[in-house]
């Protein structure tokens, strides 16, 4: 399905052409040849009892190796094989991630994160879907920009907190503001790569049918580009929790980095665990949803 | 048995129309196209034969209006072609149809671009499909089709919005020989009852005796029109293929661009600029 080396290839730069070319008027020597023809008749559906049975195989197999993680995690520990202090077993983690939801805690450090996660993500996909597909649209502001959007997708977001902090301070703002920047990049960098690389052929055939510019651009650039756009709207979702863990560990009075950071130095080892264990179901969670919202928009494609 | 220029029931006219490309890295242009002179009458099916790279598409890409002459013009219906339009469809060698878009959803998609209503065009869908025998497919999408069905609907789409002009660029080449025939058949069927002018580009020499009324052999780069052969059969009844005249237009074709193939071949051997 989506390809995350998409983002780091993203903005792929195209030899100049000569003479009346616009940019989507390549010979359609270029054209990616159709794949092989593919059987018509839809196949008879197969017995339903094997085909369950191998879902369900699938399943098991592929949750086996999670769940030999989990069991290690909670044997190993009691069998002494490592130190109990500083790694306790599952189950203990869990009671205590328990008596932190219990008392309400867990749900004010998850509320502060999920609010300032939610709120730099939303911001970016609202403005670098729009930008990138600007930049994209028009070739000399592509070009003209790369080599700076290419400084900035090499400079980690990481490196620049130091940067927010002196400029914003250490409240919301800076969380925020550093979650958009940091999701941005593959929002902005994968848009302005879908534009640019929508099939040539695609777009003359439809110029052939007189659509002007703007038609164009609504009815062919924009929905070739979807998939593109949601490979780094997918890739956002995960650094903006990422970034933001990051920025809590730093500097905050609540959210989830925080609890993880805050009880490692008091010696809450437990709350640590509890911490760790809820910031990777978010983090599943969020990746889930946006894998269902790329499936519905892109039913057309090859499932694989 | 070339039309006098200015003839009435001319629909196209290309007359001295070159066409050279700036070649990548500076060096003289390429001159892909050289004072090409055709004429096609309205309701002609013409079909195209030439060797690999001597300018086909080229061509039809200008007739198509996408690309301007270098010099010379193209005169449809008595007015010069200054861009593309829905008077004339495409059907490109390899589909181009939109994966995003059902199989209904391609062929409507010139429909839109001509302003016709939603409910008209998910009719004017139906029955174009069902025209190249796609009933009942409307809702797949490219993905879920084979090749031939792939491209009888960039045939739908291109025939829905109802254009007086087909330009067709090699659209059964990568079809199998059955699906081929049933397809060449069809064509003849639909031309023969829209009375469309057809430009037809082909590989085969049988393909382009067969549906062309007129077959142009080009020469190889750089391309010009060797020769116009007007192909007539006292019947189209019964099997062509068998019919004596058949194997005599299929061999004049065949020996013509044979010296054009061989001369391409020297050329590709030993490039120049
Ligand atoms: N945009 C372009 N820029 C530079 N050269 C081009 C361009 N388009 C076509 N050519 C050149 O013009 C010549 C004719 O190309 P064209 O595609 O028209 O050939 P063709 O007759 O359709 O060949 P084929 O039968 O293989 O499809 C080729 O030598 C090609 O390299
Ligand atoms: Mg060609």
């Amino acid at each position: 399905m989506a390809d995350p080396a998409l983002a780091t290839r993203a903005v792929d730069e195209q030899p100049p052409r000569p003479g009346d070319q616009h940019w989507y008027d390549l010979p359609d020597d270029d054209a990616e040849p159709e794949e092989e023809p593919e059987p018509v008749v839809p196949a008879p559906r197969r017995e339903w009892r094997p085909e369950w049975r191998s879902g369900v195989g699938r399943l098991v197999h592929r949750w086996s190796a999670v769940a030999l993680l989990l069991a290690l995690w909670e044997a190993l520990p009691r069998l002494g094989v490592v130190d109990r202090v500083f790694v306790p077993p599952l189950s203990d983690d869990l009671a205590a991630g328990y008596d932190l939801l219990v008392t309400g805690q867990l749900g004010e450090h998850l509320g502060a994160s999920l609010l300032r996660s939610l709120a730099g993500f939303a911001l970016a996909v609202a403005l670098a879907i729009p930008l990138g597909l600007a930049i994209g649209r028009y070739r000399p502001v592509a070009d003209f920009l790369s080599p700076v959007l290419e400084l900035f997708r090499n400079t980690s977001a990481v490196a620049l907190l130091p940067v927010f902090t002196l400029l914003l301070g250490i409240g919301e703002t800076t969380k925020i503001t550093f979650v958009l920047y940091a999701c941005s990049w593959p929002i902005l960098l994968n848009t302005i790569s879908g534009v640019r690389t929508v099939e040539p052929l695609l777009v003359k055939s439809a110029r052939s049918m007189g659509l002007g510019p703007a038609r164009l651009f609504q009815k062919v650039i924009l929905p070739a580009a979807v998939p593109a756009i949601f490979t780094g709207v997918r890739l956002a979702g995960a650094y903006s929790i990422l970034v933001l863990l990051f920025a809590e560990m730093v500097g905050a009075k609540a959210g989830l980095g925080y609890l993880i950071q805050a009880s490692q130095s008091s010696f809450r080892i437990h709350d640590m665990y509890a911490g760790i264990i809820a910031i990777s179901a978010v983090g599943l969670t969020f990746n889930q949803l946006l894998v269902i919202v790329e499936r519905r928009f892109s039913t057309w494609r090859t499932s694989s | 048995m070339t039309l006098a220029p200015g003839r009435a029931d001319t629909k196209i006219s290309i007359r001295g129309v070159t066409k050279t490309f700036q070649a990548r890295g500076a060096g003289r242009p390429f001159t892909a196209l050289d004072r090409i002179d055709l004429d096609i009458r309205g309701g002609e099916f013409l079909t195209l034969v030439g060797p690999s790279g001597c300018g086909k598409s080229t061509l039809l890409d200008l007739v198509a209006g996408l690309t301007t002459p270098t010099s010379g013009q193209i005169v449809i219906d008595g007015t010069p072609v200054t861009g593309p339009g829905l008077d004339r469809g495409i059907v490109f060698q390899q589909y181009a149809l939109f994966p995003w878009r059902t199989a209904a959803g391609n062929v409507e998609f010139g429909l839109e671009a001509k302003g016709v209503a939603r409910r008209e065009r998910a009719e004017l869908a139906r029955h174009h499909l069902a025209l190249v025998g796609l009933t009942g497919f409307e809702d797949r999408y490219p993905h879920e089709l084979s090749g031939g069905m792939r491209q009888r609907v960039a045939i739908a789409r291109s025939l829905a919005f109802d254009p007086d002009v087909l330009l067709m660029d090699e659209p059964f080449a990568a079809l199998d020989a059955q699906t081929r025939e049933s397809l060449q058949e069809e064509l003849l069927r639909i031309w023969e009852r829209t009375g469309k002018t057809i430009v037809f580009i082909t590989h085969g020499i049988d393909e382009a005796v067969y549906l062309g009324q007129r077959v142009a052999v080009m020469t190889s780069r750089p391309g010009r029109i060797k020769e116009v052969v007007a192909v007539a059969f006292d019947s189209r009844e019964g099997d062509l293929r068998a019919d004596r005249r058949f194997g005599e237009y299929r061999h004049h074709i065949w020996t013509t661009l044979r010296d054009e193939v061989a001369a391409a071949r020297r050329e590709e051997a030993t490039p120049v600029g």
